[in-house]
């Protein structure tokens, strides 16, 4: 009598069992659902700001170009670099350098 | 409540029956609680598993972090961006929402006033199709301004865009792709497969290149090629000790960001596209192999003042050499009279043995999409062995003979020269063709040529620059060599004391009397003023004068 009324407890208690687990499981898997859903809208916006990063690091190569820089340091300070270079004949480039520095001689 | 329990007052009477009957259902009550403990044993064992195999949402986030690219970014030997890959839109259409295609063409006109309104009235009527693309590689700022406009049946398509931010510089090295990013030249196309492999792994692809290096070459010989009215320049430098081919510059040039615009005369690489005779370029090599084989030496006097006759074939000096002359004298003059006679001593057999090991026989090994193979057709009379010991008669590309000149930097030895910046650990493969005690004797004699023959213009106070000068007489219209068409070169070495580097520089089409050591060799010595500092080499200037 006892063993049958436990084990009809028992039967009782699994039943609720797996209905805990399946709502549990439901729950777990709504979840995990929705945070895939929040996942996948970050890596949107990862990707989207990563697109936005490279079109900012591809304009920042630009502005830090040599020619961007050159043309910039002729038009706001009057360096001409290149032209100088070209124009200029080896003697004349030679004067515009630095002296050299005086040197100890060995013995 | 007793659910499952024997009830009655006949209970022991009907346990016995029923204990028969009893029987299946306490099989099917153990069946079920086998099940039960089946599915809990499953689920236990699966929280087991999630407990120790980690976040798998982690795991996710983290590939998910990398993003995947069709190409990598090219990036120069410090890391200085030189294309990627960046967000772009094709403008689309779907005809069969489009009521007034004429309408939205002349609106499109209004961004997009390159666009053919015929043509896209076409296809906006095309109801044959569910999706028509308008333009490709829309910007951000171009898809708002047709946003704006707010026509129906107008839409977008994300897609992928190739970007060069440094525009012209290095151009013809990095090449280009087409809308579907297709590479069509350059390293975009000789780095194909690793540029894409790149992509995926978001990982650049760096190449030995040095954008301060390149941008001073390239400046100068715009300026150079200009300034002898030439048709086109070619310049290579490389660390001759690696390979490393640190610029690399052809004129004139184009955008990559707007290739279709250029013109095929602006898209040619002439480093390792053009084929050319290399003219005097070669002489050292000559005079190398003789020593090398034994067929002459330093002390050899030669008396140059006559012209030479080869089988009916007169060669002569474009300025005679007076007296006797020594090796270093026919390096310094550039005597094609000398170099023929020592040429002819060594033999085609060996010359082309020679020619060989120098790489000047094969294509160079750059990672571009094209290098052009050399026209090195074997000797077959005396007359062109002497011609190739002077340097005609064997066309080859300049980032060929820059690889052959590698010789003079590694104590005799070639090494390929590469557009791939090579880690400091790497193994370098060096092919031997010369002794380090006739590359020595040679180096000599190549700064003797900047300091007292046709090269003095490429002199660098401080630098000590070695070089030869190269002028070749181009082929004219009738098939032989027209005077005033030359190609003028100057393949130089530095510093001499401790070889490292190696420039080659060259003009096409120059006029008449503009020989190399004229219009390439002091284009040359602008260029490493400009650039020794960036390569931690001194240049000593002349103190000013009192």
């Amino acid at each position: 009598m006892g063993k049958a009324k436990l084990t009809g407890w028992l039967q009782i208690a699994a039943a609720i069992l797996i209905a805990v687990l399946a709502v549990g499981l439901y729950r777990a898997k709504s979840d995990a659902a929705r945070t895939e859903a929040h996942v996948r809208v970050l890596q949107a916006d990862v990707e989207q700001r990563e697109a936005a990063l490279r079109e900012l690091r591809a304009e920042i190569a630009q502005r830090e170009s040599p020619a961007n820089v050159e043309a910039l340091a002729e038009e706001r300070l009057g360096v001409v670099i290149g032209a100088e270079s070209a124009a200029l004949p080896e003697s004349a480039l030679s004067d515009r350098l630095p002296a050299p520095r005086p040197t100890e001689r060995r013995e | 409540m007793k659910p499952f329990g024997p009830t009655g007052a006949f209970a022991p009477e009907r346990s016995f029956t029923g204990a028969a009957e009893a029987a299946p259902a306490r099989n099917r009550v153990r069946l079920l609680a086998i099940g039960i403990f089946a599915v809990l044993l499953l689920l236990a064992g699966r929280a087991v598993q999630l407990a120790f195999s980690g976040d798998p949402l982690s795991e996710r986030s983290r590939s998910a972090a990398v993003q995947v690219l069709p190409r990598a970014d090219i990036v120069d030997r410090n890391g200085v961006l030189l294309a990627t890959t960046v967000r772009a839109y094709a403008l689309t259409a779907t005809p069969s929402r489009v009521w007034d295609a004429p309408s939205i063409a002349a609106s499109l006109a209004s961004v997009f006033p390159e666009l053919d309104r015929e043509t896209v009235v076409r296809r906006l009527t095309d109801t044959s199709r569910q999706l028509v693309y308008l333009r490709r590689g829309l910007t951000p700022e171009e898809r708002d301004r047709v946003h704006e406009l707010g026509l129906a049946g107008i839409g977008f398509e994300t897609e992928h865009h190739r970007d060069y931010p440094q525009g012209t510089l290095a151009a013809h090295t990095l090449g280009f792709t087409d809308v579907d990013l297709n590479a069509l030249s350059g390293v975009e196309r000789g780095l194909d497969a690793q540029i894409r492999a790149g992509g995926e792994a978001g990982r650049p692809v760096r190449l030995s290149l040095d954008v301060r290096v390149q941008y001073a070459l390239e400046e100068e010989l715009a300026a150079a090629a200009r300034a002898a009215g030439a048709s086109g320049g070619s310049a290579i430098l490389i660390d001759g000790r690696t390979g490393e081919t640190l610029a690399l510059a052809s004129w004139p040039t184009f955008d990559p960001n707007e290739a279709g615009r250029a013109t095929e005369n602006m898209r040619r690489d002439r480093v390792a596209g053009d084929l050319h005779e290399l003219g005097s370029t070669i002489k050292p090599f000559t005079i190398a192999m003789a020593l090398e084989e034994e067929l002459t030496t330093s002390g050899e006097l030669f008396d140059l003042s006559v012209p030479f006759d080869i089988d009916g074939s007169v060669i002569e000096d474009h300025e005679p050499v007076r007296g006797l002359a020594s090796l270093r004298d026919i390096l310094a003059h550039s005597s094609n009279i000398g170099a023929a006679r020592l040429a002819l001593r060594l033999g085609g057999a060996r010359q082309r043995s020679y020619f060989e090991r120098l790489g000047l026989t094969a294509p160079a090994s750059l990672e571009l999409g094209r290098n052009q193979a050399p026209l090195a057709p074997a000797a077959r009379s005396r007359r062109d062995v002497a011609g190739l010991g002077f340097g005609y008669g064997l066309a080859a590309t300049q980032a060929t003979l820059a690889g052959a000149y590698t010789v003079f930097t590694n104590n005799g030895a070639r090494v390929e020269p590469t557009l791939l910046a090579r880690a400091p650990d790497a193994a370098i493969e060096r092919t031997p063709v010369f002794s380090p005690e006739v590359t020595r004797q040679l180096m000599v004699y190549l700064r003797g040529v900047v300091t007292n023959g046709t090269g003095r213009a490429a002199d660098v106070p401080g630098l000590a620059v070695a070089g030869k000068t190269g002028t070749a007489e181009k082929l004219g219209a009738t098939s032989a060599y027209d005077e005033s068409r030359n190609f003028s070169s100057f393949a130089g070495v530095f510093p001499s004391n401790d070889p490292r580097y190696v420039i080659v520089l060259a003009l096409d089409d120059t006029g008449e009397g503009a020989a190399g050591g004229m219009v390439a060799a002091p284009a040359v010595a602008r260029t490493l003023r400009r650039i020794a500092p960036m390569l931690g080499l001194r240049v000593e200037p002349r103190a000013p004068t009192r």
